[in-house]
């Protein structure tokens, strides 16, 4: 009981003695925030990517067959969809037609895909929201709606007018932001694609276990076919963000460089008064542990205070604020992301990793000079 | 109560600037008495002080605690010891800038675990006795003199010690103060308090609280006697 109250009564000092150096503290506690902010938003940041991609590709095709002309994509005939369908195992094979359209007027690269929806809807396309905030039809900065008109320039020179039938949801805006879905005949004058060519074929398997040894035999079949397989994109995905986060860690790095500095001579630097003040705790009857316990209460207090600070902040700038200070790094090259709000995915394992790596290592750096003065004899207290 | 034999004190000991702060002193303190250390700057009244208040370690000879030897005592029990046993006033006050003066009276104690609300009546029934319960919630910087050094008494008095120890306590006071501070003393010893001052004042050596006098100089002590 009584330890708890000397804890209690060391605390209520440590909290009182805070207040004391506010200028000091304040500008620890701001730094420290910041660099927990800065370090904590790229880790939600790219982790949130991560996981967000990887539960759009859930629903992705199992493999993907791509032609390949010179090292470069083709468009992929047709009839591959036969002799593919014959081997066993496979169980749907069906061809897709997608590509990216260049907008001259917006500056920015939308990606249109057939719908199988649209087919019989030939004139008429559904758009993401971004590509309804970039109007293309040169009506100012007025957001597209239904029923609005949008020309294209197809690939033989001529314009192709298309009707806004509906907008894309909300809740998939990472992938359908610059996404336009269109019927087939559109997709085909638009780009003057033959009639018995696909951009690639997606495959489903009856065994995923099986998935490499289709492969290899599509190969074997087409040697200009190039399976990829799903696990590939997310691994793919994985690699591209962890690089960005990367990036952006080294950029970071300079920062928490500059904090340590700062924290080492903030929080080491004893003062004349602070020293003074450790000689009088000692001559009035504290023992070296309790100004070491004094002094491991206020540096958790600065660093425990600054840890949740920053991790709120960067949960509030990444989950609310759209990641408004490294959007442009971290997303990518697309123009199409002017707001863009992640689902909050959070690891406690990166939490505990930023906590060790920055808490514990404070709060240890605050102690040593503090052991220093308080192993001081007390009577140099009575010469002050 | 309190046996020093054969103390010696050096400063910077083999080093080209050593000092020797006292020379072979042999002193028998009894309780509940009043005892003034007199002599001028540089005498050797502080660090004796020091030595008799568990502050610091002679270089050679020994002290006796009520016949416990505490020379050879490792720095936790010293602690402990200068805890229970010393309450110390000193020249400068030195009280902890930027918190109360109730905080300041606490502050001995919280090493000891005390609940905070008893620790908390216990300052204030003191700051009560001082007339200072007024001051309890001012910052210490707002104090004048005389107030800052009986918040420096009532911290000396929290941990209820039996030695009182004043390093030059009037030394930053007026003539009206000084005897207020000696009026404080007079009380202290009559509830049975042992007290140690240092002090080159005439005011405190001349007072009739005062039993006894030990006169230093030079780091020695020239003579030592009774007040009649």
């Amino acid at each position: 009981m009584g330890a708890i109250e000397k804890q209690r009564n060391i605390l209520d000092f440590t909290l009182s003695s805070l207040g004391r150096r506010k200028g000091k503290n304040i500008a620890l506690v701001v730094v420290y925030t910041f660099v927990i902010f800065l370090l904590a938003s790229v880790l939600f940041f790219t982790h949130s990517l991560k996981k967000e991609a990887s539960l759009i590709l859930q629903d992705a095709p199992e493999m993907t067959v791509q032609r390949l002309l010179a090292g470069r994509q083709d468009l992929i005939p047709t009839h591959y969809i036969d002799t593919i369908r014959q081997i066993r195992g496979v169980q749907s094979v069906a061809p897709r037609l997608w590509g990216y359209y260049y907008d001259a007027m917006s500056g920015a690269n939308y990606t249109l895909m057939v719908n199988a929806e649209l087919n019989d809807r030939a004139g008429e396309i559904i758009i993401g929201n971004g590509v309804s905030m970039r109007s293309m039809s040169g009506i100012g900065n007025q957001a597209l709606r239904k029923n609005d008109i949008i020309p294209f320039k197809t690939y033989d020179g001529s314009v192709l007018t298309l009707k806004v039938r509906g907008l894309l949801p909300f809740a998939s805006e990472l992938v359908t932001a610059d996404l336009i879905l269109v019927s087939e005949a559109d997709f085909r004058t638009l780009f003057s694609i033959a009639n018995d060519q696909a951009t690639d074929l997606v495959l489903n398997v009856r065994n995923a276990k099986e998935l490499s040894t289709i492969a290899a035999k599509i190969t074997q079949i087409h040697p200009d076919t190039r399976p990829i397989l799903r696990e590939e994109i997310l691994r793919t995905y994985d690699a591209v963000f962890d690089w960005r986060g990367g990036v952006i860690f080294m950029v970071l790095s300079g920062v928490f460089f500059a904090f340590i500095i700062l924290a080492w001579d903030k929080a080491t630097g004893l003062s004349a008064e602070e020293k003074r003040e450790i000689g009088i705790l000692k001559a009035i009857g504290w023992e070296t542990s309790d100004i070491l316990l004094m002094k491991f209460w206020e540096g958790s207090a600065v660093s425990i205070a600054a840890f949740f600070m920053g991790i709120f902040l960067a949960y509030l700038h990444i989950f609310l604020a759209s990641s408004i200070l490294f959007e442009p790094v971290l997303k990518g090259w697309s123009v199409l992301y002017p707001s863009f709000r992640l689902t909050p995915y959070i690891s406690v394992y990166q939490i505990a990793t930023l906590f060790f790596l920055t808490v514990i290592p404070y709060t240890v750096v605050t102690i040593v000079p503090s052991w220093r003065s308080a192993t001081i004899d007390p009577d140099s207290v009575m010469r002050m | 109560m309190i046996r020093l034999q054969n103390v010696r004190k050096v400063f910077n000991a083999d080093k080209s600037n050593e000092f020797v702060a006292i020379e072979g002193v042999n002193l028998s303190i009894d309780s509940h008495g009043a005892t003034v250390l007199k002599g001028p700057s540089g005498s050797g009244k502080t660090t004796l002080l020091s030595i008799l208040g568990c502050m610091a370690r002679p270089t050679s000879g020994r002290i006796m605690l009520k016949e416990r030897e505490i020379t050879s005592l490792p720095e936790r029990f010293l602690t402990e010891v200068r805890r229970e046993t010393f309450g110390i006033v000193f020249q400068q006050f030195n009280l902890i800038k930027g918190i109360t003066a109730l905080e300041n009276v606490m502050l001995p104690a919280y090493p000891n675990g005390e609940k905070h609300a008893s620790l908390k009546k216990r300052a204030m029934d003191l700051l009560d006795l001082l007339n200072l319960t007024g001051k309890a919630f001012s910052k210490v910087e707002w104090l004048s003199g005389g107030e800052a050094q009986r918040i420096a008494i009532a911290r000396a008095l929290i941990n209820n010690p039996a030695i009182i120890i004043a390093d030059e306590p009037t030394a930053h006071l007026d003539t009206r103060l000084s005897r207020e501070f000696m009026e404080i003393m007079r009380q202290l010893k009559k509830e049975g308090k042992t007290l140690l001052i240092a002090s080159h004042d005439p005011i405190v050596y001349d007072s009739t609280v005062i039993d006894r006098i030990v006169e230093m100089r030079d780091g020695k002590i020239e003579s030592s006697g009774d007040v009649p």
